[in-house]
């Protein structure tokens, strides 16, 4: 190959070519972009002459491998063919793009993603779909190029094959690590670059057999850690999993529901509120359609489209209002739009291909566990290097003392800090979704733990949503209603015997919009929960609905408005004219009446003023005992004039919607566990208060209500003052929790907040843990909330909570046990040395220590059961570090007892025997059962370990230091074990010393914690719930 | 006596931010006393930076939506129209104590006899105050009489409309000038009027229409004019734009002076308004006032002060007192006397006498509500039981 200067164009750049028929270019737009490399290697590989392509989008470079024989210019010809391939320069569209909306993030994403339409994704070859600036042409030639027809939509043939041409609607996944990479990531740690250079040196000096048994400490470290490792990687992946989509489409001209996984461009999709936008459209027809872009633009109020309007080229997606996109939701309106990208090639798929890319972003845990951990690593490391030095200063031999601190290292590092809360925030999320509580992410473990304000929504979440009849006023009779049974006192009534109550019946029964599906007996009731309830009553009393509208057949529906507060029907009447039946507010009602059905008769009779009045009364004390008051009548009519006057007044009817069961008892839980309840409804303040007072909500203090229609106009500040003490918002819209959510942690707080419905999304964004109800709760809800309930149960969240502190408590314990044995560790090693004793623990003991005490009681710790008292305590300081001050002192303070300990049985055997195997061998056994000891310990923060209180044991830890002490018997027990250890048989009064000096430091640091709190305290009412 | 001096009262609007909060906690009392005549109520309320708190405390059969009483009110004084406070767009803050035992549980006034009326005591050491003089044909003093029919006329004029641009906060003061004991001349007014940029632009305008459609006819009803040396100043600091809650800050009990006689005799410092009748500290005032004005009516006294100081746990007042400023036609301790033998002071015999628990659900548009703006005695828009002069005859033996 002649030797000349490589060749660059404006988009290759060589590298790297000095080696003939191997050439490493620059491509510029390859730099994150998967798809580019894809097409790239495709394309190359199947040019005549080049043996090998690989492109890496990290790096942005190509290595190509080619028969020397064809020049580097030519290759870079075609590289430059296949950029020209792409259609649109993808550095001039990013410039384009005036970037205004989307949030920082995700406009990150988007710049990367810009480049290149078409992917291919999960090894499925898929053709590309074509790219066109969909927003700038009219629908018509949107409908055009899909080659589609708006009426018919696609025929089922032409959608199957384009499904099979574009692949299925589904977004790659993201890909988790691989297991070889867990596995090998292992290694690549510095406690084993350490353990190398170690049996190195061992290898150097001859002792083959050390440096195997470094590299058996080593495989074994990393089976383990593979294996826990593995298993969270396989728990956080599953979070990404989203449910099942299903899309309304036209299919040879009949609207279906099909999979969103089967959406195909060119597909016609008809949107209706609530839906899911399963692809990015080309809108054709809208109707006051307001879309939900939040998940895409990061825009938190919805967009108007509006199908007609012809955008300039340039628009930026947050602007394109005659497009949807997919994963967007439609909050409102209706409409019909044209499918132009699925899959990758839709914009959220552009985003997803580098989401998905982009491992879960660390919780501030694992970043807060990582620094210390670093942190604490290079202190070990220095204590590890002063070992070192004064070992050569006390006279210990070079290579010895070169093993023993770097054998020291590797024990005292605390590497794994952060993998400790991976792998047990990974095995809280397994322990929840037993709980049926699905975590989405990750880091919604830890705040759970700190959950300080809980929001929850009154409807449907703290109440039942099924509207119930409990009140039933005649002018002449009060009846109850209780379990389906209309009582008069105490006697139940038959509805034959009571024309005024049939006739009630009756005329909710027609006057109500309510669909009876399903058989007769168990009908499935499809309407308004208010009309439900109505309908349901009358079933309960035996009249039969479906008969009765048939004799009364609908001719026509007034709706209530805001001037005519009731909703009037006109059906035919079987005897001839017309029958207008009424059901609304009570005055208004009234007001249209001149006489009334007396229960007990069946001719109306005619109202006065005193009864007027009293009727009204009525009304009034039923809404004070917050029910909902509906009044019923009825007027009989010849011709086609409705009446508008003259009315017969029936009765009033009082509604409530149940509180579910144990409501009450779980705010009193929440109470206990110093977390802050807050109900949010719609209803009017004497409905509030109610339900306030039944639930509990303020304790014994005043209950404070705010009540507001216009949350959104108040100050943000002034809210914020004022939100800090209310128990209930009423009369608040659903969008308005974000305010609420928003002003509650501008107090400082980490607040939780329920909700279901499409207009929730953004509160549940907002919220530290966003809880999204699972039967029934929208997919806008669901996808953007934190934690799922699947069975709808706010019980379920207390266990939620419950396990959110102690899994954030286990962290606490676990890293408290390996700090504190680590430093035990350093210090016996430091002490012995600077002490002039020798070295109390040989290089192979350190490596024994460190594999046998350190990983199984830590990961026992890890799996503690909760802690009887954990919901009676105050949730802990969100601001507050996993790791303070004081648990730092408190743990230098234990491992100083058990070096302590160690070192006074090290001495007693340097008296006896003289330094030797010996002493050390005592030192060793005396180190490795107290750190045994301490893991129990480390159960609690209080004193327990002799406390006849019960507590759940916890059996891993049992099984786990019983195991190892066991081991440790054994190794002491073995010759061969013991010549590779480097230990001396013990005789019993050595074995004596041993346990004083493993158990003294336990109770002396038992002793020394606090007392625990008072028993009558906790484990009282969690018990009960858990 | 005083002799030659001048005096100022001063009053204010429905749509004082004060008032407001008076009139929203007697809208609570009536709410609540209209459907259950027993109710326990003690409303308090505060209006700042746009929110209205609303605190209330009760023992009642009934449950009442606060929030609604105090739309209702802002509404009704003005507050609906797109001016920067909204009735409907405000945020009402409500703080609701149910009173755990009701201690006149089952007391109801109209079903006990004289004796077992004494189980109504005080609950609290209080001064009550009456007063009654000549100075007016509702025998109330003069500045006060003047200042409420001022801003009364305001906001009449405010709600038919006639003036486009005026708000509802707004003030009274008038000062007269008295000689030898009686009022002798108007010496000075002046009235704050709130209004939009409107009436900012030209301020004349508010000015000219105060003058010649509030002063003028209220001046003439009350028979007096005013002369060349009457100092009238109207919004002397300027334009008032909006005024009302978003300007200033509001709370009840704070304007007892203007609830009473402007000054113009002794008051108590409790709040009227906010307390429902079995509070001594409203209805002694009420009670005094009924006492002191049959003494002037009877013509035993051109002017009286009745003085009752109850104490904690008892029913009937410690002590009854009774000034006439020298002018009384009897022997003052005979006059004492014949009003302690024609009026019954105890607590339970206000309440039956006065029948003051069952007047909110005698009057549908509110009772108490009404006594919070314009003053509490004195009303002759009302048919307030301690405006009956029917004792009259009585003390005149």
């Amino acid at each position: 190959m002649p030797k000349r200067g490589p060749t660059s164009t404006s988009r290759i750049t060589p590298v790297h070519t000095a080696v003939p028929g191997r050439a490493r270019l620059q491509i510029q737009g390859l730099y994150r972009n998967d798809a580019l490399c894809r097409r790239l290697e495709h394309a190359l590989e199947g040019v005549d002459g080049i043996r090998f392509v690989q492109g890496n989008p990290l790096t942005g470079r190509v290595l190509i491998l080619f028969d020397s024989g064809h020049g580097l210019d030519r290759l870079i010809g075609c590289i430059e063919k296949v950029l020209d391939e792409q259609g649109a320069k993808p550095s001039s569209r990013v410039s384009q793009e005036p970037s205004r909306k989307p949030s920082g993030m995700v406009r990150e994403m988007r710049q990367f993603a810009k480049a290149v339409r078409h992917p291919s994704g999960k090894g499925q070859r898929s053709a590309p779909q074509a790219v066109f600036r969909w927003h700038a042409e009219a629908g018509k030639e949107a409908l055009e190029r899909c080659q589609t027809d708006p009426r018919e939509g696609l025929s089922y043939e032409e959608a199957m094959t384009r499904l099979m041409q574009y692949g299925p609607n589904q977004l790659a996944a993201s890909r988790g690590r691989s297991p070889l990479s867990i596995f090998l990531s292992q290694f690549a740690t510095l406690p084993v670059a350490m353990l190398a250079v170690s049996a190195g040196v061992s290898v150097a000096t001859g002792g083959l057999l050390d440096a195997g048994v470094i590299l058996g400490v080593v495989l074994i470290n990393s089976v383990i850690g593979y294996v826990t490792e593995a298993q969270a990687e396989r728990t956080i992946q599953s979070l990404t999993g989203s449910a099942a989509r299903t899309a309304q489409v036209l299919r040879e001209g009949v609207e279906q529901s099909v999979a969103g996984e089967e959406l195909v461009p060119g597909d016609v999709v008809v949107l209706t509120p609530g839906a899911y936008v399963g692809a990015d459209l080309r809108l054709l027809k809208c109707h006051r359609l307001t879309v939900d872009e939040s998940a895409l633009t990061g825009e938190s109020l919805p967009v108007t489209k509006q199908a007609e309007a012809v955008l300039a080229a340039d628009t930026p997606l947050g602007d394109r209002i005659n497009m949807a996109y997919m994963g967007t939701t439609v909050t409102g309106g209706s409409g019909m739009g044209v499918v132009i990208a699925t899959r990758e090639a839709s914009e959220i798929g552009q985003i997803q291909a580098l989401v998905g890319k982009a491992r879960p972003p660390e919780t501030p845990m694992q970043r807060q566990l990582g620094r210390m951990g670093t942190q604490l690593g290079v202190l070990s490391g220095l204590v590890c290097t002063g070992v070192f030095v004064a070992g050569i200063l006390r006279g210990q031999g070079m290579l010895q003392m070169l093993k023993s601190s770097v054998s020291l290292a590797v024990a005292a590092v605390p590497e794994g800090l952060p993998a400790v809360a991976t792998t047990t925030l990974a095995l809280g999320i397994n322990a929840m979704r037993s709980h049926n509580v699905a975590v989405r992410h990750l880091d919604a473990v830890e705040s759970l733990g700190a959950v300080q304000v809980f929001c929850m929504d009154k409807t449907g979440t703290l109440t039942l949503n099924h509207m119930t009849v409990v009140d039933l006023r005649f002018a002449d009779g009060e009846l109850r209603v209780k379990d389906g049974d209309v009582l008069d006192g105490e006697q139940v009534l038959e509805v034959e015997d009571w024309p005024g109550l049939r006739r009630l019946l009756e005329v909710v029964s027609l006057c109500s919009e309510t669909e009876l599906e399903g058989e007769s007996g168990a009908y499935d009731l499809q309407g308004s929960p208010t009309e439900n309830g109505l309908v349901e009553l009358a079933l309960q009393q035996a009249i039969d609905v479906p008969v009765l509208r048939e004799r009364f057949a609908r001719e026509k529906v007034y709706y209530r408005s805001e001037h005519q507060p009731y909703m009037r029907t006109v059906h035919a009447h079987p005897r001839g004219g017309r029958l207008l039946a009424i059901k609304g507010s009570p005055r208004e009602v009234l007001d249209l009446c001149s006489h009334y059905l007396p229960l007990h008769g069946a001719d109306p009779e005619a109202l006065d003023d005193e009864l007027r009045e009293r009727l009204l009364g009525q009304n009034e004390t039923m809404a004070g005992e917050a029910l909902r008051v509906l009044a019923v009548a009825f007027a009989a009519f010849e011709g086609e004039n409705v009446p508008r006057q003259g009315f017969t007044w029936v009765g009033l009817v009082g509604m409530a919607d149940p509180l579910r069961e144990g409501m009450a008892e779980l705010i009193g839980v929440y109470h206990q566990a110093g977390i802050r309840t807050v109900m949010i409804t719609g209803d009017q303040g004497p409905t509030a208060y109610a339900i306030g007072k039944q639930l509990g909500l303020s304790g014994d203090q005043p209950l404070k209500i705010l009540d507001s229609t216009h949350l959104e106009k108040m100050d943000a500040e002034l809210l914020a003052a004022l939100v800090e003490d209310v128990h209930v918002f009423a009369r608040v819209s659903p969008s308005n929790k974000l305010e609420i959510v928003q002003a509650l942690q501008r107090t400082g707080q980490v607040v939780a907040m329920t909700g279901d419905g499409i207009n929730d999304g953004p509160a549940l964004k907002a919220a530290d843990v966003g809880v999204a109800m699972g039967e029934g709760g929208t997919d806008v809800a669901r996808s953007v909330s934190d934690v799922v309930l699947e069975d709808n149960n706010l019980l379920t969240m207390s266990a939620a909570i419950r396990q959110g502190r102690t899994i954030y408590g286990n962290i606490r314990k676990t890293i408290h046990y390996l700090l504190s044995t680590n430093f035990s560790e350093i210090e016996v090693m430091l002490g012995g040395i600077v002490l002039g004793l020798g070295q109390p623990l040989n290089p192979m003991q350190l490596l024994w220590i460190n594999l046998a005490t350190d990983i199984f009681p830590g990961l026992a710790l890890s799996l503690e059961p909760p802690e009887p008292g954990v919901m009676s305590r105050p949730p802990r300081d969100p601001q507050e570090a996993i790791l303070r001050p004081r648990d730092l002192r408190r743990m230098g303070l234990e491992s100083a007892v058990i070096t302590g300990g160690t070192l006074a049985g090290y001495l007693y055997a340097l008296k006896r025997y003289g330094a030797g195997p010996q002493a050390s061998t005592l030192a060793f056994n005396i180190l490795t059962h107290a750190q045994l000891m301490h893991s129990l310990s480390c159960r609690s923060e209080q004193r327990q370990l002799f406390s006849f209180r019960r507590r759940a044991p916890n059996r891993q830890l049992l099984l786990a230091v019983g195991g190892t002490a066991l081991a440790q018997v054994l190794i002491n027990l073995s010759p061969g074990m013991r010549r590779l250890i480097g230990i001396a048989p013990l005789g019993p009064l050595d074995w004596l010393v041993v346990a004083a000096g493993a158990v003294g430091p336990v109770i002396i640091n038992e002793l020394s914690k606090p007392a625990p709190l008072s028993p009558g305290k906790q484990a009282t009412k969690e018990e009960e719930t858990a | 006596m005083k002799r030659d001096f001048i005096f100022t009262s001063e009053s204010v609007t429905q749509g004082h931010p004060d008032k407001l909060c008076d009139q929203i906690s007697d809208a609570v009392i009536d709410r609540y006393l209209a459907r259950d005549p027993l109710s326990q109520v003690i409303a308090e309320c505060a209006l700042a930076g746009g929110v209205m708190f609303v605190a209330s405390r009760f023992a009642s059969s009934v449950k009442v939506d606060l929030a609604d009483v105090a739309r209702e009110v802002l509404r009704e004084a003005g507050y609906d129209g797109n001016s920067g406070f909204n009735a409907d767009d405000c945020t009402v803050l409500t703080s609701l104590q149910e009173l755990g035992s009701r201690d006149f549980d089952c007391l109801d006034e109209r079903q006990m006899d004289e004796k077992a009326l004494d189980r109504f005591v005080a609950f609290n050491q209080v001064n009550s105050f009456g007063f009654a003089c000549e100075q007016t044909p509702s025998l109330m003093p003069l500045p006060i009489s003047l200042s409420h029919a001022l801003v009364r006329h305001l906001d009449q004029e405010r709600a038919a409309g006639n003036l486009p641009g005026l708000q509802p906060d707004g003030q009274a003061q008038v000062s007269i000038q008295y000689r030898d004991g009686r009022p002798w001349r108007v010496h000075g007014i002046s009235m704050l009027a709130s209004h939009d940029d409107r009436l900012g632009r030209e301020p004349g305008r508010l000015e000219s229409f105060i003058r010649e459609q509030v002063l003028a006819p209220v001046l003439s009803d009350f028979a007096c004019e005013q002369d060349a040396q009457t100092q009238v100043s109207i919004n002397p600091y300027g334009p008032i734009l909006g005024g009302g809650p978003k300007l200033h800050a509001g709370l009840t009990g704070r304007k007892n002076g203007m609830d009473t006689y402007g000054e113009y005799s002794r008051h108590s410092g409790a709040a009227l308004s906010g307390k429902d009748p079995t509070r001594i500290d409203r209805v002694g005032a009420y009670m005094a006032r009924y006492a002191a004005k049959n003494v002037v009516a009877a013509g035993l006294a051109r002017q009286c002060e009745v003085q009752l100081t109850y104490a904690i746990g008892q029913a009937r007042p410690v002590s009854v007192q009774l000034d006439t400023f020298d002018t009384a036609s009897i022997a003052e301790e005979e006059l004492l006397k014949r009003v302690e033998a024609v009026f019954d002071f105890r607590l339970g015999a206000i309440l039956r006498d006065l029948g003051l628990r069952r007047l909110p659900a005698a009057h549908p548009a509110g009772f108490y509500r009404r006594l919070a703006v314009y003053g509490h005695v004195g009303r002759e828009d009302l048919e307030l039981p301690w405006e009956r002069t029917d004792r009259a005859d009585a003390l005149l033996g």
